[in-house]
């Protein structure tokens, strides 16, 4: 009975926190959706038809569409995977059936790797305006493509490299034990076996530039026009949501918000695409 | 059940990709592609090396023009002004001179200091971590500890808990680009802030005596210093800190949820059967996993340090240090985001790129922290990129 008594206040206290993390929970669901549910409004206000297939015209009243900048960065995202994903996935065999996990160097590189991913987006559009726009003359697309690319690879690297690890070590040896180099080890066992989750992580780096202002700031700068001359300045959907956004017309304010309901049913689909593919190979994967 | 077909899968697999019989070993184009993909890895390995080096080589040198001058004491400098600044001369006597129906006027040469957005930097990513990391830790400890016992029952046997669905939202929630936030911050929040919370903040604490300061801004006008309320316009450090603590919330709420799933089971049935209460089992979870849970707040931190378009969208971008949350500011990311585009060459350009240069080795620095915490103590940090 003593006992009891003394543990009265804690089990108040434990059910006041117990009450008190459901109700934070809560609370962040209710603004989180209270944000998401706002943008699906208003973005559906201003959804139309003109918005895939007309470009912008300049005038306030009718402004047009954002053709122009959902296949800019349909371009973009396109061409930063061209030099992004390869590199990425390269340096993410290295770092798994390569490096060991020893070596100054290897571990070096990943940590690297690591530490890249913390590279600030406005300041990779910085360098990419000094390497890229500064030495050609002029705002283009390849230099935001670079951009893109530049914060794709350390992501592609790691998640690829976690991903082969989690490959049982019994199949390269098996692979190595028939006589297969190890080169046909990696390309026809290894990397069958993770390839789900291999796609996975390309994805997830794809959603997370996807969704990237600042590094195109300074690089591809935006533009009004259908372009897909990258050596020019280039569309691309956030940006030009930035633009109108914080432009001083009504009209253009709300093809932004439809522009950026746009935005977030790709990045929606991606995830969820993710989502299966992953669940899916790594069942497939992790025998136990 | 699940396992058995998983393990029946690997071994078709197995064999299907293994049993390929390998022709003749030695031959050339065999061993060309076999030391070919291993140079092609160990570049894209020591590209990414060169990703780092790159960079960091080049924005030092462009800084240099700027660091040569200012050196350290860019840091506490608190005026930034990229134009020159005619200022009329004063006579012994504190007139203005007048001569030939001129004012006498002096040329004050632009000045950069960094004092001002490394104040409205921590500011905001402070009002960020105050708001944000309560919230996340208890949506952690509710994700991990409550949410897989409350079973959702579907038409038929199956059943699942909401821990799933709401693990999904939290993730996909963290992959909302951040110019969601900021355009939610300037169109919505601000405003609400403006018209509704800021006028109530100021009738409720303009009687208090210290919190009172927090709604005037001494301003010099023509050599006189005149105390002036502050306006209530939604695009200050408030306002910036929600947005970007919001932006943060599902960044921290993942990494914890992570690290105190990793938490063994043992220690917290271990503190029930000693007659622990639910709360008391949290607290051992929670000091179990402190390391892991301090690196998850330093991935929020640096995630919010370096954010820029949300902040640039709502935070007022004004170069000057006022001492109050309700004042608009500038933070590093945001003062590059609005200068850099119009800066001519020079020590404007070269200024900024000090601040780039201050942004970056401070973001690397907070992820290095948070990375040995989290991964380097058996958490994982599946939901931090």
């Amino acid at each position: 009975m003593q006992a009891r008594r003394e543990n009265k206040p804690a089990r108040v206290v434990s059910s006041a926190a117990y009450a008190a993390c459901a109700l934070a929970s809560l609370a962040i669901i209710a603004v989180l959706l209270l944000i998401t549910g706002y943008l699906v409004k208003i973005g559906l206000d201003g959804m139309s038809i003109d918005l895939f297939t007309r470009d912008p015209t300049g005038d306030p009243v009718d402004p047009g569409g954002m053709r122009h900048a959902i296949a800019g960065t349909l371009t973009l995202l396109a061409m930063a995977s061209t030099v992004g994903v390869p590199l990425g996935v390269l340096a993410g065999i290295y770092l798994s059936e390569y490096a060991g996990d020893g070596g100054k160097l290897n571990s070096t590189i990943r940590f690297t790797a690591d530490v890249l991913s913390g590279v600030p987006s406005i300041v990779v559009g910085i360098i990419g305006y000094e390497l890229l726009v500064v030495p050609m003359g002029n705002y283009n697309g390849y230099a935001g493509a670079a951009a893109l690319a530049f914060i794709m690879v350390p992501i592609v690297a790691r998640t690829t490299e976690e991903m082969l690890r989690l490959v049982p070590q019994s199949y390269r040896e098996g692979s190595l034990g028939l006589g297969a180099t190890k080169a046909q080890t990696i390309i026809r066992v290894v990397i069958p076996a993770a390839l789900g989750s291999m796609i996975t992580g390309v994805m997830l780096a794809l959603a997370r530039v996807a969704g990237e202002t600042a590094p195109l700031l300074f690089t591809a700068l935006g533009s009004r026009f259908l372009s897909f001359d990258p050596g020019q300045p280039f569309p691309s959907l956030t940006v030009q949501i930035y633009n109108y956004a914080t432009g001083p017309y009504t009209n253009e304010k709300k093809l932004a918000w439809a522009g950026m309901l746009v935005l977030i049913a790709i990045l929606f689909v991606l995830n969820l695409a993710i989502r299966f593919i992953a669940s899916r190979s790594l069942k497939k994967m992790v025998p136990s | 059940m699940l396992a058995k077909v998983g393990s029946e899968r690997s071994t078709i697999g197995l064999q299907t990709s293994v049993s390929t019989p390998v022709r003749r070993p030695a031959r050339a184009s065999v061993k060309f592609v076999d030391s070919g993909l291993k140079w092609a890895c160990r570049l894209a390995g020591c590209t990414i090396l060169l990703m780092l080096a790159l960079p960091v080589t080049l924005l030092v040198i462009k800084a240099w023009p700027a660091i040569e001058r200012f050196g350290l004491n860019f840091l506490v400098t608190t005026t930034w002004r990229a134009n020159e600044l005619e200022q009329p001369i004063l006579d012994a006597a504190g007139k203005i001179q007048i001569v030939d129906g001129e004012t006498l006027t002096r040329t004050i040469p632009p000045e950069f200091g960094a004092a001002p957005v490394l104040y409205g930097t921590a500011v905001s990513t402070g009002i960020a971590l105050l708001f944000a990391v309560p919230f996340s830790l208890a949506a952690a400890l509710f994700i991990v500890r409550v949410a897989p016992q409350l079973k959702v029952k579907l038409p038929g046997k199956r059943q699942f808990s909401i821990a799933e669905p709401l693990s999904f939202l939290i993730e996909f929630l963290a992959a909302i680009p951040s110019l969601a936030y900021g355009l939610w911050g300037l169109f919505v929040l601000g405003p609400f802030l403006a018209n509704v919370v800021e006028p109530f903040l100021a009738r409720t604490f303009s009687a208090v005596p210290i919190l009172s300061g927090m709604f005037y801004q001494t301003v010099t006008i023509a050599g006189e210093e005149v105390r002036r309320p502050l306006s209530f316009t939604g695009r200050d450090m408030l306002c910036g800190g929600l947005v970007l603590g919001i932006m943060i919330l599902p960044i921290i709420t993942a990494v914890s949820r992570d690290v105190l799933k990793s938490v063994p089971r043992a220690q917290i049935e271990g503190s029930l059967a000693l007659g622990a209460t639910w709360w008391q089992s949290c607290v051992e979870m929670l000091r179990y996993g402190r390391a892991g849970l301090f690196g998850a707040v330093m991935l929020g931190l640096a995630r919010a340090a370096g954010e820029t378009m949300a902040v640039a969208m709502v935070i007022g971008n004004n170069n000057q240090i006022v001492l109050s949350p309700i004042a608009p500011a500038q933070t590093m990311a945001s003062l590059l985001a609005n200068e850099f585009a119009e800066a001519g060459p020079g020590m404007h350009r070269a200024s900024l790129m000090y601040v780039a240069v201050i942004l970056l080795v401070m973001s690397l620095g907070f992820n290095i922290v948070a990375r040995y915490f989290v991964v380097g103590r058996g958490g994982r940090t599946s939901g931090a990129h």
